[in-house]
């Protein structure tokens, strides 16, 4: 499968996923650049299967509280511990994977390792992500918008 | 009509998130218990009767194929409906599960209402809404 339809259908993942789980949507490509001032969180799992490779995820901080309250419903004065943020973090990377593998065509099962959350100014995979999305205007808990990159790695099999 | 639920995950914010899924989807009376892998969800079959069982696939020490390996091979624990829970939604991982004996299979992300369809489904008679 080209490059192009693997990023297609990781952006098409990760809106499911934010839309179904974390009530917020994706406005769409993130303009480039959005990304690198802000911290950020970071999360990477691998899967093995055909093809094998590795996810990782980044989230600017403040759109991870968003997500995050949205996903357990916490209130605006109930600020949740960055433990959980990172484990929210962990549990999207890992939807956002299984619900990209689901879409490849094949009969065999995929083995997704546990997520594990990147210590904070480790470097993400080099180069530009796969995906770098907008997220919604209104994510509520007082955040507007934010970006997530996504970095799809696979491995190439021979013959 | 109350009805108690197991959920059976290794992440402790999917735990809470079903949780709090179940209470917003309107099915009122649940009581929840809540296990980090298979292992320790049997400790909680043995111990105290349960009307179903949400589980993840892919968990430490006894993941939730194994779970319910073990649940088909006590005649009580059998009867307990097992829905599985996870991201992994290939045709043939579905297809296993249910042979193993899962009676409904939640693909994540989920709807809440696809949640509480399938355990207004799995319960039955056992929750009348």
């Amino acid at each position: 499968m080209p490059d192009n339809e693997w990023h297609d259908m990781l952006a098409a993942a990760t809106g499911e996923v934010l839309e179904t789980m974390f009530f917020t949507d994706v406005s769409g490509p993130a303009p480039v650049g959005a990304s690198s001032p802000e911290p950020r969180v970071a999360a990477r799992l691998s899967f093995e299967g055909t093809p094998s490779g590795a996810l990782t995820l980044s989230v600017s901080e403040p759109a991870v509280r968003a997500l995050a309250a949205n996903f357990l419903g916490s209130e605006e004065d109930d600020p949740l511990p960055a433990a959980q943020l990172g484990s929210v973090v962990c549990e999207l990377a890992n939807m956002i994977c299984g619900s990209l593998l689901s879409h490849v065509r094949t009969e065999e099962h995929f083995k997704l390792s546990s997520p594990e959350l990147m210590p904070s100014g480790t470097a993400c995979p080099p180069g530009q992500p796969s995906q770098s999305l907008s997220l919604g205007e209104d994510m509520g808990d007082g955040v507007s918008g934010g970006t997530i990159d996504l970095w799809l790695t696979l491995e190439q099999h021979a013959g | 009509m109350s009805f108690r639920v197991l959920i059976v995950d290794d992440s402790p914010v999917m735990r809470a998130f079903i949780r709090r899924i179940i209470v917003l989807s309107g099915m009122e009376g649940a009581e929840f218990l809540e296990a980090s892998d298979g292992a320790e969800a049997l400790d909680l079959l043995h111990a105290q009767w349960v009307d179903v069982v949400l589980t993840d696939i892919n968990m430490p020490s006894m993941d939730g194929e194994e779970l319910l390996r073990r649940l088909e091979a006590d005649a009580v624990l059998k009867t307990v409906p097992v829905v599985v829970v996870s991201t992994d939604s290939t045709a043939s991982r579905i297809r296993q599960m249910l042979s193993l004996g899962a009676r409904g299979y939640v693909k994540k992300p989920f709807l809440p209402e696809t949640l509480r369809e399938e355990l207004e489904r799995v319960l039955g008679g056992a929750y009348a809404g």
